[in-house]
């Protein structure tokens, strides 16, 4: 029997949980995904204000203010109710780290903070967002919110999970539009209760463009096919 | 265009709807040639798959001739004839890269509820409910395809539409149903079910080095199949004297079957009062599931040996005896079908003749006959054994 110790390819650690949590009017979700493009690519995405309203929910535009600033123009999905807000770049490390908060206008306050680092046995890139929204009617207004529409924390999942479907597949996936038999009450009712009648972002879809697309070299890695 | 609508529990109807449309730029239109109904569908049928939505458009076994394609799709143009897998896959995701293309991570648009139940979300289907994606089926006159360019096989050769239909599930179904049988030569494996899924097992253990492979079901067109078209030796388990796990320790020497294989899923029939049970609690919504033949399979595979489990199940299950697999060390593999890992290879298979899959069709329908037909292929009346439909025509005389 040999004597040699084992060698630990690593520190052990502790996990501490990302935040989620309710309190004093703000609503704290957080959402991780691993992503097979390459982080310069994703923070691109994110940070380009005419490619964010391709993949995120409820986007009717977004027009660049400053350097940092810019003014954003949202719709409730549930409601169709549109709301504004003026939103400033508070960190800034390209490919690395983007921070930003709402400096005025609905939910003045919020703050969106997405890391992009390399997943550590290279799947890709992980992303993390954390989300701190100052909810306007409080939290109670929160939970009347997520019965029409989406849920803060549930918008921080799908906006994230839009992001990396777009990026690793080139669309965002969609029913949208497909054909149907009669739905009746019933149906229009689940539909509703699956959250189907949430629009998708346009992604790439050809039918429901409104800007110029990223170039495929602009998304890193090219799709391969079997 | 005509589909095949669900519209409740025990119904199915013909209705006019709009064409479909490119909506995303690896998309392709098709126009449907043949499908089929499959055995997956009677779990949407009978009501036990809980997002269906009134006018879903059901099938996902299909092919046809591409009518149009999104500006991304290179590898296909307008005329081109291929099979659709009833698994959508983007191709490059961490699961695609893998060949776990049921796994896939970017297809099924309602993922958050299939998170909700099942923890993370595989793979949209076509025409399989909302937690699957909500995609339109097939078995209407015209489809869309999403992500053209990673699912469809195309077909080069004039091989018949027949002949490789069933590479749209039923075939890689089974075959996977083998593979994750971990067949090793000399090998017994015993198949419960012989509808479409567990003959395509039966043949494909054999094609795996199989030695013998024991078949399970009631119906007599069934069995004759399993044994003389497949080479399977058979047990018709509701004659009144036959104990399934007796008779297969008795065939296997009183070893047990190395593997043995469930292709009959949730909606498994039973004999006994463990059964009954299994109706009612299902019937309450107690438990989504019948495992009838998962504990039977449990119960009799030897010990380490493999459970494979194409058949379908999709909730909670009781009573299943978890002591007995652990205490036998199985091991179980299941899901489903990882269907473009095995496209090619078993289509050469088809035109190298080592096997013609159109010896279970039992009968060719028009599309208007469809909604009668569901309630034969669930009641398994007129012998049937595999439903192929025309959806250009409105009826087929027997
Ligand atoms: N994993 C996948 O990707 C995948 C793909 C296709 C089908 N499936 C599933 O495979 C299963 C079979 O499909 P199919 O098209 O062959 O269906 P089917 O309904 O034609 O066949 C099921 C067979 O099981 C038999 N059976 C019922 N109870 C039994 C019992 N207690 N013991 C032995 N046999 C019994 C029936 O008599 C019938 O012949 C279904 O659950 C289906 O959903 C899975
Ligand atoms: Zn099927
Ligand atoms: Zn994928």
């Amino acid at each position: 029997m040999s004597s040699t110790a084992v060698t630990f390819p690593r520190q052990g650690s502790t996990f501490a949980p990302l935040a989620d949590e309710k309190k004093d009017g703000h609503v704290r979700a957080h959402a991780i995904q691993t992503v097979n493009a390459s982080a310069d690519a994703l923070y691109q995405l994110w940070r380009r204000e005419e490619f964010v309203p391709l993949w995120m929910e409820g986007v009717v535009s977004i027009t660049r203010t400053g350097d940092r600033t810019s003014h954003w123009v949202m719709s409730d999905p549930g409601t169709g109710k549109q709301f504004e807000f003026d939103s400033e770049i508070i960190d800034d490390e390209p490919g690395q780290h983007l921070s930003m908060c709402v400096i005025e206008g609905m939910g003045k306050g919020s703050t969106d903070d997405i890391t992009f680092e390399p997943h550590p046995s290279g799947r890709g890139t992980v992303v993390t967002l954390i989300s701190d929204f100052v909810m306007p009617g409080g939290v109670v207004g929160n939970a009347v919110a997520a019965v029409v529409s989406r849920s803060p924390r549930q918008m921080t999942i799908e906006n994230l999970r839009h992001l990396k479907q777009l990026a690793e597949s080139g669309e965002i996936p969609r029913v949208e539009g497909q054909p149907h038999g009669k739905r009746g009450v019933m149906g229009r009712w689940k539909e509703f209760m699956l959250g189907e009648t949430n629009p998708t972002p346009p992604g790439t879809s050809e039918r429901e463009q409104r800007q110029d697309y990223p170039k495929q070299n602009e998304l890193g890695d090219k799709r391969e096919v079997a | 265009m005509k589909a095949v609508c669900w519209t409740g529990t025990g119904k199915m109807e013909v209705q006019t709807v709009k064409d479909p449309e490119i909506l995303n730029p690896h998309d392709a239109i098709i126009r449907i040639t043949r499908t089929a109904i499959c055995g997956s569908d009677l779990h949407l049928y009978d009501g036990y798959i809980p997002t269906m939505e009134t006018g879903d458009i059901v099938g996902h076994e299909f092919m046809g001739i591409v009518e149009e394609v999104g500006s991304e799709v290179k590898n296909l143009q307008r005329g081109d004839r291929i099979v659709v897998p009833f698994t959508i896959s983007c191709g490059n995701c961490f699961f695609c890269k893998k060949q776990l293309w049921s796994l896939c991570d970017n297809t099924n648009p309602n993922a958050h509820v299939a998170e909700k139940m099942y923890g993370y979300s595989g793979s949209a289907l076509f025409g399989y409910s909302h937690i699957y994606g909500g995609y339109a089926g097939g078995q209407a006159q015209y489809a869309r395809v999403p992500f053209a360019d990673v699912g469809p096989l195309k077909i080069e050769s004039d091989i018949p539409d027949e002949k490789v239909l069933f590479l749209s599930d039923i075939f890689p179904t089974g075959y996977q149903a083998a593979v994750q049988a971990d067949i090793e030569p000399g090998d017994t494996v015993a198949v419960w079910g012989c509808g479409p899924v567990g003959l395509f097992t039966i043949a494909s253990a054999y094609m795996l080095g199989a030695s013998n492979v024991i078949a399970i079901d009631r119906f007599p067109e069934r069995l004759a199949l399993a044994r003389d078209y497949c080479g399977a030796t058979v047990i018709d388990y509701s004659q009144d004297d036959v104990s399934v796990i007796e008779a297969l320790r008795d065939l296997t020497h009183g070893i047990g079957p190395d593997s043995c294989v469930d292709a009959v899923g949730m909606e498994a029939h039973g004999t006994d009062v463990v059964a009954a049970y299994d109706k009612v609690k299902q019937a309450l919504m107690m438990e989504t599931d019948r495992p009838y033949v998962l504990r039977q399979a449990i119960q009799a595979v030897r010990k380490g040996g493999t459970l494979s489990i194409p058949g379908v199940y999709g909730g909670a299950i009781d009573k299943v005896n978890f002591g007995a697999a652990f205490g036998k060390g199985i091991n179980m593999k299941m899901g489903q079908t990882d269907m473009q890992k095995y496209l090619r290879p078993l289509l050469q298979r088809i035109e190298d003749g080592q096997l013609d899959p159109t010896f279970l069709i039992s009968h060719r329908i028009g599309i208007e006959q469809a909604p009668e037909m569901y309630k034969v292929w669930r009641d398994k009346e007129q012998h049937v054994t595999k439903i192929v439909i025309d959806p250009w025509q409105d009826r087929i005389a027997a």
